[in-house]
């Protein structure tokens, strides 16, 4: 079994082209949704499948909501610091 | 609690750390919670896959990235095999991919050594529960 896993692991070894451009930002969203998933798997008493799922939800959406706000806040402060 | 049952407390919790520590989710099944572990187990672990797909495993780097790899062995010891296999600098790395991979690798583990402690947390708590005290 680990032999397997090691070596699938292993073919893992050229990185992935990524660029520069607004569309990399979308790499955020998986790690947001684990962060949220952890989360609420860690916080709630008892876990039951559909409020979980609904509690994640929010909370992930919450945290992008957040973090396009505090974007557009330094987006803000670029254009006025820089006009 | 006696003395002998506090140990025998303290080397239980040690097993929960300790195996929640080598699989993910580990300490949450040693305690019956079966639900949790299994979603704190995929997602650690796929957190993680996702770091090494995007970055190659060259982004587990023991050499030039130090306080990366520590955040790194906390998704498992067995990262450690990872770390050997990329020392010699065969795998390299660089820019968006490395940083996306470092993160998402990194914060796997921090998520993870989160749930050691919570697993932990909940076996304490329950044996205190149970003991009365």
């Amino acid at each position: 079994m680990p032999a397997g896993i090691f070596a699938i692991l292993a073919s893992f070894t050229s990185p992935e082209t990524i660029r520069m451009n607004p569309q990399s930002m979308l790499w955020m969203l998986p790690l947001a949704a684990a962060i949220a998933v952890i989360y609420k798997a860690i916080k709630v008493s008892k876990i039951v499948p559909l409020r979980f799922i609904r509690e994640t939800a929010l909370l992930f959406g919450s945290i992008i909501l957040f973090i396009i706000a505090a974007a557009v806040m330094l987006c803000l402060v670029a254009y006025l610091a820089t006009e | 609690m006696s003395e002998g049952s506090n140990e025998n407390n303290y080397l239980r919790l040690g097993i929960i750390a300790a195996i929640g520590w080598l699989v993910p989710g580990g300490g949450y099944w040693l305690l019956g919670e079966y639900k949790r572990s299994i979603i704190v187990f995929c997602t650690i672990i796929l957190t993680f896959c996702i770091g090494i797909y995007v970055g190659s495993i060259g982004v587990i780097d023991p050499v030039q990235a130090k306080p990366w790899f520590a955040a790194q062995m906390l998704n498992s010891p067995l990262v450690a095999i990872l770390g050997e296999t990329t020392k010699s600098g065969e795998y390299l790395s660089y820019g968006r991919p490395n940083e996306i991979g470092q993160l998402y690798t990194s914060i796997s583990g921090l998520l993870n050594l989160l749930c050691i402690i919570n697993s932990v947390y909940l076996g304490h708590t329950r044996k205190i529960r149970n003991s009365g005290d």
